[in-house]
């Protein structure tokens, strides 16, 4: 019989309440900010409901009614420097963190509202009406509440999403050398999901001060925790993950406060993240003004019970016992918190003049519509000081160097530079290199900086994303191949891609993702996309394609100086090519939206990117078509270089949209939708394409081949030009 | 009953022509057979003859003006008719008349000669002309029709290299009047004065055609010397006797017809689908008129006599300069002859007149030094000029053909047993 010897997690898991000795022992102070600060977030939330039942809120108001005492407790105690980010439901956090900040942190039960607190209470509530004077100008709502100031990240709707981007702002806070801490709030549906594990086990790896606050409040929408996992003791995730955890009861603000405590000597300290799990009921369904008994997924009864154990009757009920307050000084912190709603909502609503007995928004409180596309991304302002050159006309001394040696090279001689600059992947600290040797070399002269990460794309491209939020460091990630985007795809489309513009439009995200097209090293289905097409149409990235050494050097460049996520596009075919750049210089820039001219003709456009630029100059030659061919170096179409490729069609009147990939996720189908509305007029023929086939590339050599587009597609593609110019070469 | 008298489409795929004259005048009477109008096309001059007796009631396209195919140009009324019954079939026109009627043709656009007094438009099937956006634009810009270019992209689309062509090719507009003041005080200017003729329908049609069969056909040429002492010689002999003045150039014809006797693989012309092989030589003959250049065509010259081809091309070209030619004696075809010897010219190319896939440029006779067996002397030579269409006859064919028809001209009895 095989002997068994009983193995235990390697971090502490416990149970947390408090005694009387506890309340007895609290700082009365703590206490009545407590109870002011949990009777301010009630009053908002009747209000918002309030306004929800006149059909006042646009979209869903998610209610933390009930759930006070986990976010109450646990934010008190933190700094402003200390970050927390959350969930749809987190309108209790954010203002939690944002009266802490406005407050310093005490509130005197008897004079509960000043001016600042004021101000917290309106601005969210504009800004969850959707009005021009809220904390993200109206554009994030009840579910993406951000206020940077006040350690306020921004709450998130896509369950779970959050929490990679709150480990980033730990690295950030950790390797800034401070002992600050963020806080990630999630609900009990999110411990099922990737991101949150991923993160989970990243952040222990890396010993990030990160806790995973589980507001367990039982309920997915309608679905019982106990349907939705084998172990509905959601704070035993942390076991798996050498996290030390906590479970603790959410009715009980006090309890939840001196875990917290515990849990931020552990993190300040540098000994990593921590779970705490609170135990929360909402008094209301997933949204709106009704009790979940009343859509069938639970009883009155259960409800009664919770509502036995709210957390304002507790904090009352204690600072009572203990002769800190009575009953009328109860009703005051009430009415005070009542009273200030009343004025917040006065401010931004009226009496419909249309419609009798009803309100309305303020006409004038609106956002401009001119507002909805501005901060999509930054300006491009902050290059004004870069070193501009421009390799095409350049005519300095040159050396011939090696694609792939450039990469490392100009990424070398920048982190060298800017020590902000952090390299994030799999494998890039190891194989001399990464896969590719694409950073060759960093490994071993930035120690700390060239970060080798487990295989979890989501979590350490969401990670990279809560460091570019915060600023003080500049991540660049890599994919080692680009399909990995759909693996990361929540962190890289809906956070990275959109958080600029969702939160307001001013709070940049700079971030670099650096990937390879492989097509042609037979790695198969999985792994041979060409990303750009995805990129182009997904909102706020901007994508630079070199095709030659000389534009690494001056795009990568550019694209770490700029504020926004920028995906840098490499190929294993261009790796090993040589090419001619300035010699002893990797300081130049090649500046926003320029393309380069690389062979000039008058009979058509061809335009290209990447490693297709080569093959369309060989088939350009092989044909004999006497045409432009343009190298878009910028893919995206904020950076799109219009003038060059406007000038060109202008002269030929017929184009040709080269690239290698499946036609599927292709990107020139934008580009072509662009063109003919910009220049239909100039055209003598349809945008004409080139790109592989409709399935991915197999493993299969002669299939892979079959299913990408080289020279010899060029050339046939060049061939329907000619003859959609009449036959005339 | 009044009835409506329609534009005909004269020439296949035409979309409008011109009322030349009216010959029978409104209020007139007419019999059937009678020549109503003459209408002119691009290529030819046509009688309009009366299909029944009746009246002229009313003109609608006066003369010159231009008329799309199919549109109304008179009213034809019976006896007891007044202008009442004109009213009622124009008013009528648009609404009970469905579809196409009379001859039903392509068109272009409506163009109506007299808008006020038709009611609406004619129904009619509009012919999709595919144009390319900056081909249509570069067009409008210049002021080329584009209903006069024959597409050459994907699916007939006429794309910018049509309409450059089209541009390139024609008499150049009238330049905006320069200031006074720079036209007195500078020298003359190498654009100076010109006058500006308006394209006649027939000056377009050669435009068009020759540029399409310059810039699709695929030419090449070949030159053979002939020694014409002998041919000149017959010729004389026969005149003597012949009713009709028999020309080198009706020998030639009969030259080129028995020479395809001789190689028949050579008298084919190219389509998209097939070549066509012909049975017959049927040959066209350039002839120049005042309104530029007119190609009708002699059939069956194999089976004609010399003094046949003679009279033919005679009456021929009598008609054609006179300009009333039939649209069905310039059709067809597989090959030209076109003679500038009588200027004086030494030898030419000729452009191919499409679909035909052959033309023979002929210069002029004249007497120069030969070499014949090894001396020198002087002897009457005519240079000739096959240009071939490369995709229906390679260059070893044409070349066997020309030896064939030096050899004919050379051994000028041949031609005429």
């Amino acid at each position: 019989m095989p002997k068994r010897r009983r193995l235990e997690p390697g971090s502490p898991w416990v149970e947390f309440s408090t005694t009387a000795a506890d309340w007895k022992n609290a700082d009365p102070a703590l206490l009545g900010t407590m109870l002011s600060q949990l009777h301010l977030i009630r009053a908002f939330e009747e209000t918002v409901l309030e306004l929800a039942g006149e059909g006042l809120v646009h979209g869903p108001a998610h209610s933390s009614i009930g759930q006070e005492g986990g976010a109450v407790g646990s934010i008190v105690g933190l700094r402003s420097s200390d970050a927390i980010n959350g969930s749809h439901r987190g309108h209790h956090q954010f203002l939690a963190k944002a009266i802490n900040h406005v407050t310093g942190g005490t509130i005197d039960p008897k004079s509960v509202v000043d001016t600042e607190v004021q101000t917290v209470l309106q601005r969210t509530l504009a800004e969850i009406l959707g009005l021009a004077q809220g904390y993200c100008r109206g554009r994030g709502g009840s579910m993406h509440l951000q206020w940077f100031e006040a350690g306020a990240l921004g709450t998130n709707a896509i369950v779970g999403g959050g929490v990679p981007l709150g480990a980033g702002n730990a690295w950030s806070q950790k390797h800034a050398g401070t002992s600050d801490i963020t806080v990630s709030y999630f609900g009990d549906g999110a411990t099922n999901i990737g991101s949150v594990l991923e993160t989970m086990n990243l952040t222990s790896a890396w010993k990030l001060p990160l806790a995973f606050f589980i507001e367990n409040n039982l309920y997915a929408v309608s679905t019982h925790v106990s349907e939705a996992t084998g172990e509905p003791r959601l704070s035993a995730r942390a076991l798996g993950f050498n996290i030390p955890s906590w479970r603790v009861d959410g009715m009980d603000p006090l309890a939840v406060h001196l875990a917290m405590k515990e849990a931020e000597k552990t993190m300040r300290k540098g000994g990593g993240p921590a779970v705490i799990e609170a135990e929360v009921y909402r008094f209301f369904h997933q949204n709106g003004p009704y009790p979940g008994s009343a859509f069938g997924y639970r009883t009155k009864e259960e409800e009664a019970e919770w509502r036995a154990r709210d957390p304002l009757d507790r904090v009352a009920r204690e600072m009572t016992t203990l002769g800190l307050i009575d009953a009328d000084g109860v009703a005051s912190v009430r009415s005070q918190a009542q009273q200030a709603m009343q004025l917040a909502v006065a401010e931004l609503i009226e009496a419909d003049p249309d419609q009798a007995g009803k309100r309305r928004i303020k006409p004038d409180l609106w956002p401009n519509t001119d507002f909805v596309n501005v901060g999509v991304r930054g300006d491009g302002s902050e290059l004004a000081d870069t070193r501009i050159l421009e390799p095409t006309t350049f005519t300095g001394e040159t050396e011939s160097v090696k694609f792939v040696d450039a990469v490392a090279g100009v990424m070398d001689h920048r982190m060298a530079d800017d020590d902000r600059i952090i390299i994030l992947g799999e494998d890039v600290h190891r194989l001399n290199g990464g896969t590719n040797g694409a950073t060759k070399g960093l490994a071993k002269k930035f120690e700390g900086r060239v970060l080798g990460t487990p295989i979890s794309e989501n979590a350490f491209a969401g990670l990279g994303g809560g460091m570019a939020l915060d600023g003080r460091f500049r991540p660049v990630v890599e994919f080692m191949y680009p399909d990995f985007l759909w693996v990361a795809a929540d962190q890289v489309f809906n956070q990275i891609g959109k958080a600029r513009h969702m939160f307001g439009g001013s709070n940049p995200v700079p971030l670099v993702l650096r990937t390879k097209v492989a097509m042609g090293s037979g790695y198969g289905s999985q792994h041979l996309m060409d990303p750009a097409g995805i990129f182009a149409t997904s909102p706020g990235w901007r994508i630079v394609a070199p095709s030659c050494p000389a534009d690494y050097v001056g795009l990568m460049n550019t694209a770490l100086a700029l504020q926004d996520p920028v995906l840098v596009i490499e190929h294993v075919d261009l790796y090993q090519d040589m090419g001619d750049v300035p010699s002893g210089d990797l300081d130049y820039y090649i500046p926003l939206g320029k393309a380069a001219l690389r062979r000039e003709g008058s009979d058509a456009t061809v335009i290209s990117y990447l490693s297709m630029v080569k093959h369309s100059l060989e088939a350009i030659e092989q044909v004999g078509i006497d045409a432009d061919l343009i190298d878009l170096r910028w893919l995206d179409r904020a950076s799109i270089d219009w003038d060059t490729i406007g000038e060109s069609i202008k002269k030929t009147n017929n184009v040709l949209i080269t690239e290698q990939g499946a036609r599927g996720t292709s990107y020139g189908g934008w580009l072509a939708d662009e063109i003919q509305r910009r220049y239909f007029d100039w055209l003598d023929q349809p945008v004409q394409r080139v790109t592989g086939g409709e399935a991915s590339p197999s493993i299969s050599r002669v299939l892979e081949r079959a299913a990408i587009a080289r020279t010899e597609e060029v050339v046939a593609g060049l061939e329907l030009v000619i003859a959609g110019r009449g036959g005339r070469r | 009953m009044a009835t409506i008298l329609r534009m005909p489409e004269v020439l296949a795929n035409a979309t409008a022509a011109v009322v030349s004259a009216w010959i029978v005048d409104e209020g007139s009477t007419f019999s059937v057979g009678d020549t109503l109008a003459e209408v002119e096309t691009e290529k030819a001059l046509v009688d309009l003859p009366a299909e029944q007796d009746g009246i002229l009631g009313r003109i609608l396209a006066k003369p010159g003006d231009t008329t799309a195919v199919g549109a109304p140009i008179a009213v034809l009324i019976a006896q007891g008719e007044t202008e009442a019954d004109i009213d009622a079939v124009l008013g009528g026109a648009a609404a009970s008349e469905p579809g196409p009627i009379a001859e039903p043709g392509p068109i272009a656009e409506p163009v109506v000669a007299e808008p006020a007094r038709v009611a609406a438009p004619i129904a009619s099937e509009s012919r999709r002309l595919f144009v390319s956006p900056i081909a249509r634009i570069r067009a409008r810009d210049n002021g080329v029709d584009l209903e006069t270019i024959r597409g050459t992209g994907p699916g007939g689309r006429i794309v910018r290299v049509d309409v450059e062509a089209a541009i390139a090719t024609r008499t150049p507009e009238p330049a905006p009047a320069a200031a006074p003041a720079t036209v007195s005080s500078a020298s003359p200017s190498p654009n100076g004065g010109y006058t500006a003729i308006p394209h006649t329908g027939m000056r377009k049609a050669i435009a068009r055609r020759l540029t399409e069969s310059k810039s699709t056909v695929p030419h090449f040429y070949l030159t053979t010397e002939c020694r014409v002492d002998e041919l000149l010689a017959l010729r004389a002999r026969a005149n003597e006797s012949s009713s009709v003045k028999i020309s080198v150039n009706d020998l030639v014809i009969k030259a080129v017809a028995a020479a395809f006797t001789d190689v028949p693989e050579a008298n084919v012309t190219w389509t998209d689908t097939h070549l066509r092989r012909w049975d017959a030589v049927d040959i066209g003959v350039a002839v120049a008129t005042d309104g530029g250049l007119l190609t009708p065509v002699v059939r069956g010259v194999e089976a004609l006599t010399l003094t046949q081809v003679a009279a033919t091309v005679a009456e021929l070209v009598g008609r054609a300069r006179a300009g009333r030619l039939r649209q069905d004696e310039l059709e067809g075809g597989s090959f030209s002859v076109t003679n500038l010897g009588m200027y004086g010219t030494t030898e030419f190319s000729a452009i191919i007149n499409p679909p035909q896939s052959g033309i023979l440029a002929v210069g002029a006779a004249k007497p120069q030094p030969v070499v014949i067996d090894g001396q020198l002397a002087v002897a009457t030579v005519m240079r000739c000029t096959l240009s071939v269409d490369h995709r229906a006859v390679d260059g070893a064919l044409a070349a066997r053909w020309l030896a064939a028809f030096t050899t004919r001209i050379e051994n000028p009895l041949s031609i005429l047993i």
